[in-house]
C-alpha cells in the first residue's frame, strides 16, 4: 500500500526584500519589495508502507519544506499530496496520530528534564492509556539501549544519546510513517552508525515507513533502498541506491607499487595516467570505455607487483556530480 | 528481549484511546511538565520571587508616609494593613505572569512556531497550560515570601475567604491576561516586532489595572473609566477581592472577567485562525 503521494507539488514563499543601509530602510518602509522564492518546484513521487526512502539534496532544495507539508505545518502553493490517505494540510491533527517527526535541528525533548518526562507528557499528548505507555516506554528504551539515559536530564546526554532519545519519543505513538529531516546533524561516525542501526531495527520490526532527508550520503547508503535526490526544488534523480551506484560509480581510481623502477613512460592504452612515481602509479580509467579485466592484466604484465589498490568514489562524490551536472545544465 | 519485542510487534495495546478525558489529561500533561521544568532551578526560581520584598519595602515605606500626612485611618475604605496586602496580591500576580507574547513573537519571528505543530492539540492550549504550569509555581513563591513580609510589615492577612475567592478570580484573570499575551505574540504574524506593544500593556497593567496603587484612591472619573477597562480585572479585581472578599464583589469580578474573556478571547480566536492560514502559506 502506499503511504506518501506526492503529485506536482508547488511551494513558492514571498521574502520581504530590503536593501542595506538606512535608505533601504526607509524605502522598505515606504514600499516594501517582495520576491518571489520557489523552494519546490513540481515534486512528485511515491513512498511504499514501510519504505525507507532517501531524499537527499544540498541547503535549500526543499528538503524541509517537502517535509513541512507533508507533516500539515505548510500549505503548498499547488499540487496534491497525502500521507495515509490524509491531506496533510487538512486533517494535520488526525494525521499528527499517525505520523511521527524528528527535525534534527529542533529538539522536541525537553532541555531542562530528564527525558522520560517528555515520553510521559508525549504519551499524554497522542492519548495513550497509562499501561500501555508504560510498556511502550520499555520497549523503546531497550530497543535505543537508552534504558540508562531516561533519568538524566537531557542537557546533560551527549548529542548521539539525545538524537536516540528524540526517535525513540517519535516512535512513542506507533506511528505507520515517520518523518526524519535531518537526524544524524552534526553527529560524530560512531554515533551515527548506532543510530542508523536503530532505526533499521525498528522499520524491520514495525513496518514502520521512513522518508529520512540527510546532507550524509553515507546515512542514505546504509539504510535507504531508494533515494530522490532534489536541487533547487526539483527532482533530480528518483531511483534505487544500487542503480545509482551501478550507474555513476564507474569511474575507478587505481594506485599501483611495483618492486622494481617504472619507466619513465609508464602508462596504460584507455587509461588516464595522474602521477608516476619510481616505483609506482595512480591511474584512472572508466569501466564504460575500458573494462577492468584488461588494466588488472596490463598491470600485471608491466613488472613484479608489490600492491594495487582499486578504489571507486564514495556515494558523496557522485552526488555532488549530478549536482554539480544539474547546476549546468540549469545554468 | 526478544520475547518483549515479539509482544510489541503483535499491535496488542498502544493504541489511541481518544475520549473527553484524554483530551483534558493531555493539557494538564502539558501544565505539569512545565511545572516540572520550573522546578528544575529552585534557586532561579527563589531569585525571581525575592523581587517582591524590595516591591514591598517601597510601598511600606511610601503609604506609611501617606497614612501619617493624611491623618486618617483609613483612605477610600482601605486601613494601611489593607492597602498593603492588596499591593501584595496585585504584584503576586502581576510578577508572576508568564511572558507569553515575546515568546511567541519569537516563535513567529524565528519559524519555530511550525514546530510546535507536528503534534495532535491545539496551539493556543498547549501555550496556555505551559503558561499556567509557569504562573502557578512563580505565584506561589511570591504568595509566601510576599506573605511573609507584609505580615511582619502591618500585621495578619486577611480571612480565609479572601485567599480562596482571590484564587477563584486569579485563575481568571490569567486567562484573560494570556488572551491579551496572545493578541500581542500573534501580532508578530503582521507586524513583526511586538516590543511596542508590550510595554504599552505592561503600562496599562500598572497605571490602569491597579498594580501600583489601589483603583479605589483615582478621582471618580478615572476610577470610572480603569473599571470598564479590561486591565483592571486582571490586578485590582483578585487584589480587592483578597482584602474585602464579599459575595457581592465576586460576583461583579466574575462578571466582569467574563465578559472580557469572551471579547478579548473571541479576538484571539479569530486572529488565531487567520495566522494559522498565514503561517500555512507563507512558511515557518
Amino acid at each position: 500500500m502506499t503511504a506518501i503521494t506526492v503529485h506536482n507539488l508547488r511551494k513558492t514563499f514571498q521574502m520581504k526584500r530590503k536593501a542595506a543601509g538606512l535608505r533601504g530602510s526607509l524605502r522598505a518602509l515606504w514600499r516594501p519589495a517582495y520576491q518571489s522564492i520557489e523552494a519546490v518546484r513540481g515534486l512528485s513521487f511515491a513512498m511504499e508502507e514501510g519504505e525507507l526512502l532517501g531524499f537527499i539534496g544540498p541547503n535549500g532544495a526543499g528538503k524541509s519544506t517537502t517535509i513541512k507539508i507533508l507533516t500539515g505545518i505548510l500549505h503548498p502553493s499547488s499540487g496534491e499530496a497525502t500521507v495515509l490517505g490524509h491531506v496533510p494540510w487538512q486533517q494535520r491533527q488526525d494525521l499528527a496520530f499517525q505520523i511521527g517527526s524528528v527535525f534534527g535541528q529542533r529538539p522536541q525533548l525537553w532541555y531542562h528534564l530528564p527525558a522520560a518526562d517528555t515520553f510521559y507528557l508525549f504519551g499524554k499528548i497522542y492519548e495513550l492509556a497509562d499501561a500501555d505507555l508504560h510498556r511502550r516506554i520499555a520497549f523503546l528504551a531497550e530497543a535505543f539501549e537508552i534504558e540508562e539515559l531516561l533519568e538524566t536530564p537531557v542537557r546533560k546526554l551527549s548529542l548521539g544519546q539525545r538524537m536516540r532519545c528524540e526517535v525513540a519519543a517519535s516512535l512513542l505513538h506507533k506511528p505507520r510513517v515517520l518523518l526524519l529531516d535531518e537526524p544524524s546533524i552534526g553527529l560524530d561516525v560512531v554515533a551515527k552508525q548506532r543510530l542508523r542501526l536503530t532505526i533499521q531495527r525498528m522499520s524491520e520490526l514495525e513496518g514502520v515507513g521512513v522518508l529520512l532527508t540527510s546532507h550524509d550520503a553515507g546515512d542514505i547508503e546504509a539504510l535507504c533502498r531508494r533515494v530522490i535526490i532534489v536541487n533547487h526544488g526539483e527532482i533530480v534523480y528518483q531511483d534505487k541506491v544500487s542503480a545509482l551506484k551501478r550507474r555513476y560509480l564507474t569511474v575507478k581510481t587505481v594506485d599501483v607499487r611495483y618492486n622494481e623502477q617504472l619507466p619513465a613512460d609508464f602508462g596504460l592504452p584507455g587509461v588516464e595516467t595522474l602521477k608516476v612515481g619510481r616505483y609506482g602509479a595512480k591511474l584512472r580509467f572508466d569501466t564504460r570505455e575500458t573494462p577492468v579485466e584488461p588494466v588488472i592484466s596490463g598491470l600485471a604484465a608491466a613488472g613484479s607487483l608489490a600492491d594495487v589498490t582499486v578504489s571507486e568514489p564514495s556515494l558523496e562524490d557522485v552526488i555532488s556530480a549530478i549536482y554539480e551536472r544539474t547546476e549546468t545544465e540549469s545554468g | 528481549m526478544a520475547s518483549r519485542e515479539v509482544q510489541f510487534i503483535s499491535d496488542e495495546g498502544c493504541v489511541r484511546s481518544p475520549s473527553a478525558t484524554a483530551v483534558a489529561g493531555k493539557y494538564w500533561a502539558i501544565f505539569r511538565t512545565q511545572l516540572l521544568n520550573s522546578l528544575a532551578y529552585p534557586v532561579d526560581l527563589l531569585g525571581r520571587s525575592l523581587l517582591i520584598v524590595l516591591f514591598m519595602w517601597i510601598f511600606m515605606n511610601l503609604w506609611r508616609v501617606t497614612y501619617g500626612a493624611t491623618g486618617a485611618r483609613s483612605i477610600a475604605g482601605l486601613t494601611l494593613a489593607d492597602t498593603m496586602w492588596y499591593l501584595m496580591m496585585a504584584e503576586a500576580v502581576m510578577l508572576s505572569k508568564h511572558e507569553l507574547s515575546e515568546t511567541m513573537s519569537e516563535q513567529v519571528k524565528d519559524g519555530s512556531v511550525a514546530y510546535l505543530l507536528n503534534k495532535p492539540y491545539n496551539f493556543i492550549l498547549y501555550h496556555f497550560a505551559t503558561g499556567l504550569g509557569d504562573s502557578v509555581l512563580a505565584f506561589g513563591g511570591n504568595l509566601i515570601i510576599g506573605s511573609a513580609v507584609v505580615w511582619l510589615m502591618v500585621g495578619p492577612p486577611p480571612g480565609i475567604a479572601g485567599w480562596v475567592f482571590a484564587f477563584l478570580a486569579v485563575v481568571l484573570a490569567w486567562l484573560l491576561d494570556f488572551c491579551f499575551s496572545a493578541l500581542i505574540g500573534l501580532s508578530a504574524f503582521v507586524v513583526e516586532e511586538t516590543a511596542a506593544f508590550r510595554w504599552i500593556y505592561q503600562k496599562f497593567l500598572l497605571l490602569l489595572g491597579g498594580v501600583l496603587i489601589p483603583l479605589d484612591f483615582f478621582p471618580g472619573w478615572l476610577q470610572t473609566i480603569s473599571l470598564n477597562l479590561p486591565f483592571a480585572w486582571i490586578i485590582y479585581g483578585p487584589a480587592r477581592l483578597f482584602v474585602d472578599p464579599s459575595l457581592v464583589r465576586l460576583g461583579q469580578v466574575f462578571l466582569q472577567q467574563g465578559i472580557w474573556l469572551a471579547v478579548v478571547g473571541g479576538a484571539v480566536w479569530v486572529f488565531y485562525r487567520r495566522a494559522a492560514v498565514r503561517l500555512a502559506i507563507n512558511g515557518g
